[in-house]
């Protein structure tokens, strides 16, 4: 015998099961478009039946929701969050390199090429006619003009330097911050997890910002069985690891942070830029992310060894071409091409040694007369502390063992033109000789200079630059090409997670209508057992 | 696959957006004319074009500068003409003067003229052009001879000059040529250095010659004939020495202007797009974009709920 309101007690668990999976129906489309949200599917089970121990059958109690399951491949995860360290290091370091591509200006009408044209251009109108003052005001004008370009690169690069270091700031603090959310959503999930569910939508949550942090630095994010519960179940914890030390272990935090250096890493860098470690003090070793992008293009040096003076633990430069390598390059420019017009320095057959040809220190002024000393005026030197050009006395009188080692304190920033040719056009030396003003001897030499292949290992002067933006021109394409291959891998798995987890409309429409036809069923149900009930409560066994 | 609404629009989104770049790119190299316009774009190319412009800036130099040695010689080879013609009326008027039938008052006369051929030579060698004095050698400011006609020292050297003193224009790499014809060469008979105050051996020939006229020596004034033509043939050494070189710049400029031609034509297959390929480029991509527009709004749009009554 069985209970009497048993069909009506089957018929509203179908009204509820129906009534539940609506529910998780309606969650679903609501969330289509919230990011990261996997869809949930309720579980369904026929109910427990009912042993009725008289041999006719077991008795089926109806259905049950026993609970809420999200649609989510872990994999696809993890595959996601190791390709996007990579997408985020090389779009960082694409944009950084266009940046410093529109810096250099080349090719253009207003490039290095044009503006050492246009020098080389106005001496040759010298040599044709070394007294004209117009003429020599143009040398000068233009000499100008070359030396402000390297100024205005040099100090473009310097504050991409500070930009790029209060960037590593700020992604620094982003880094902490999703830690932080990570390490609450930890303690949510593990809390309301203790009873067996799964809390799908904190997951989902938590899936989302450790994409986030995937981006910025090279983490690895498991969740590790840290033991068994006492329900016999495994006690799994969220651990995420930055370079094998954890930066999120289940409720605990360690921060990374930035302390600013008080030495620098490269003589070209500006200072007290920031260095990026655990807040603990360990030494924090980034191998990928945004984080890496900004700090190679900030302190790369293409290996080069560090700074005399510097105190930290590096030994060498990060091994890529970035801010501090084209600053030494120009730099290594400036100096030698400086010291090769001034004095006459330089290489002239290419077997490595410098031999000293007549240089523009070694002319005579335009007005000496027969008997004069070599001028002995520098055309190009440097700026002074204050931003006045030096002199020729006042630039050799600076530190340095030889006239040489003098020239070192030449850079790309500081490069100028003397400010003995400035104040009087007479100290352009073109002659070779003492009181001959038609004599172009001394500016024939310096004119030879332009096509002296051993000037620099490179070559001439211009194929240096030439040399120098080639360079940036190929590492700035191949970091665009990576950058998009990564982009097209990070979409592709992403595709892939959409596809498993990511909600159809029409799906959840179909969905919708079928357990719609359910809950009607369910109720037209209730309908008839009310019948039967009525029937058997007022018909049954009443007289007639 | 299991495909879903979002991903559908997505999925559109990400190749309307692959479209929108690569119509970008030409409608840029359209807008500029150039296939590149950061080095990044093509690094061969954009290095290429550095040397180029580099090579085709040089030639336009050097093309100015053979044009301004053009005039320079131009210049030195009309004045030597006019001191040729001076020094042959000097011959002639020797001729006329050793005619033993002269009286002393006629060889004056001559004696006259002869003095105004001198001072228009002394003058000659003093010519300037564009401010700088032709003959000086390297010393473009000074005179080359003292030319104040009252002074005891009026054709004298007023500096020295020396063969040496030849003053370059570059006309090519590693190729240069000389312009000028230093004073030692013409009025010093050749000889290598001309130092002050010594007086110009041509001029001395004329003061010579005057003094001949002035006392009515025959035998010094038929003298003077050999002597003029030996004036007249240094002259002459030095005229055709012009004039080679002046052939040689019109090869040289020859030569410039068809590297010009060659180097403009380089640098502009370089770095210059096909107007016309770029256009239709650019229609291609158009066209693939506005498929794709067209096709994704028809796809995206609809979905289950449209078709629920």
């Amino acid at each position: 015998m069985r209970d009497s309101f048993f069909g009506l007690n089957i018929a509203v668990r179908g009204l509820y099961t129906a009534q539940r999976n609506l529910d998780v129906v309606n969650h679903n489309l609501n969330n289509v478009n919230t990011p990261g949200y996997s869809r949930q599917q309720a579980i369904q089970v026929a109910s427990q039946p009912i042993a009725l121990y008289d041999g006719t059958g077991m008795v089926g109690t109806g259905s049950d929701v026993i609970g809420v399951s999200r649609v989510r491949d872990e994999y696809l995860d993890f595959k996601y969050w190791s390709e996007n360290i990579s997408s985020g290091e090389w779009d960082t370091k694409s944009s950084q390199l266009s940046e410093m591509e529109a810096t250099f200006n080349e090719p253009s009408d207003s490039g290095f090429s044009t503006i050492t044209n246009e020098f080389y251009s106005s001496l040759q109108e010298l040599a044709k006619d070394p007294s004209s003052m117009a003429t020599r005001s143009l040398v000068k004008q233009d000499g100008v003009t070359l030396a402000k370009y390297f100024n205005s690169v040099a100090a473009h690069f310097e504050k991409m330097q500070t930009d790029i270091n209060y960037s590593i700031d700020t992604k620094v603090n982003e880094v902490n911050s999703y830690a932080d959310q990570i390490q609450q959503l930890n303690r949510q999930i593990y809390t309301s997890e203790l009873d067996g569910n799964t809390a799908n939508d904190l997951r989902d949550q938590r899936t989302v910002l450790i994409d986030k942090m995937s981006k910025v630095v090279n983490i690895e994010a498991n969740e590790v069985v840290a033991g068994k519960l006492p329900n016999g179940k495994d006690d799994k914890h969220m651990v995420i690891t930055i370079s094998g030390k954890a930066i999120v272990d289940h409720f605990n935090v360690s921060k990374i942070a930035v302390k600013q250096r008080n030495t620098k890493l490269n003589d070209e860098d500006v200072s007290n830029l920031y260095d990026v470690s655990w807040a603990d003090g360990n030494k924090l070793d980034i191998k990928g992310g945004e984080l890496k992008g900004y700090l190679d293009i900030r302190d790369g040096n293409d290996g080069a060894a560090v700074s005399a003076s510097y105190t930290g633990a590096q030994t060498t430069s990060p091994l890529y071409k970035g801010i501090p390598f084209y600053m030494r390059k120009m730099n290594e420019f400036v100096r030698t091409f400086a010291k090769s017009f001034n004095e006459g320095l330089i290489d002239t057959n290419g077997d490595g040694t410098v031999e000293d040809i007549a240089g523009h220190a070694d002319g005579y002024k335009l007005n000496s007369s027969t008997g004069d000393q070599p001028s002995g005026i520098r055309f190009f030197t440097m700026m002074d502390g204050q931003g006045n050009n030096m002199g020729s006395t006042a630039f050799l009188a600076q530190n340095g063992a030889t006239i040489s080692d003098k020239y070192d304190n030449i850079t790309a920033k500081n490069f100028a033109v003397s400010e003995d040719i400035i104040d009087d056009l007479n100290n352009i030396s073109t002659s070779g000789q003492a009181g001959q003003q038609g004599n172009i001897d001394n500016l024939n030499s310096l004119l030879a200079m332009r096509h002296n292949p051993y000037m620099f290992s490179e070559g001439a002067p211009e194929d240096y630059m030439k040399s120098l933006i080639a360079t940036l021109g190929i590492d700035s394409q191949q970091a665009v090409r990576i950058s998009g291959n990564q982009d097209n891998i990070v979409k592709q798995i992403d595709n892939r997670r959409t596809s498993d987890s990511g909600v159809s409309i029409d799906e959840e429409m179909a969905n919708l209508v079928k357990y719609q036809q359910a809950y009607s069923a369910a109720a037209k149900m209730i309908n008839t057992m009310d019948q039967v009930y009525d029937t058997l409560v007022n018909k049954v066994g009443v007289g007639g | 696959m299991r495909i879903t609404n979002n991903m559908l629009i997505n999925n559109m989104i990400n190749q309307v957006g692959t479209n929108m770049t690569r119509m970008d790119k030409y409608q840029n190299q359209l807008a500029t004319g150039k296939k590149i316009s950061v080095p990044s774009d093509d690094p061969v190319v954009a290095a290429r074009a550095l040397k180029l412009r580099t090579d085709v800036a040089e030639v336009d130099q050097y093309g100015k500068n053979v044009k301004d040695a053009q005039s320079w010689l131009d210049m030195t080879d009309s004045t030597l003409n006019s001191m040729g013609d001076l020094i042959s009326r000097a011959k002639e008027l020797a001729v006329q003067g050793a005619n033993g039938t002269n009286t002393v008052s006629d060889t004056q006369k001559i004696g006259d003229e002869v003095t105004q051929l001198r001072n228009q030579l002394v003058h000659l060698g003093n010519t300037t052009y564009a401010g700088k004095y032709l003959f000086s050698g390297y010393s473009t400011d000074k005179e080359l001879l003292v030319s104040d006609e009252s002074s005891p020292n009026f054709g004298q050297f007023a500096i020295p000059v020396s063969n040496g003193e030849q003053i370059k224009f570059e006309v090519g790499i590693g190729d240069d040529i000389n312009i000028n014809v230093p004073g030692s060469d013409i009025f010093n008979n050749g000889a290598a250095v001309a130092t002050p105050p010594q007086v110009s051996p041509i001029i001395q020939h004329f003061n010579d010659f005057i003094t001949a006229l002035n006392s009515g020596d025959s035998s010094k004034i038929s003298s003077m004939i050999t002597t003029f033509e030996g004036d007249s043939d240094n002259l002459l050494r030095v005229r055709a020495d012009v004039g080679a070189r002046s052939n040689r710049l019109d090869l040289t400029s020859n030569r410039l202007d068809s590297d010009n031609t060659n180097f403009t034509k380089l640098m502009s297959d370089n770095e210059d797009v096909d107007m016309a390929e770029t256009i239709m480029n650019l229609q291609n991509e158009q066209n693939v974009y506005r498929a794709s527009l067209a096709g994704g709004a028809k796809v995206i749009q609809p979905t289950l709920v449209d078709f629920l009554r």
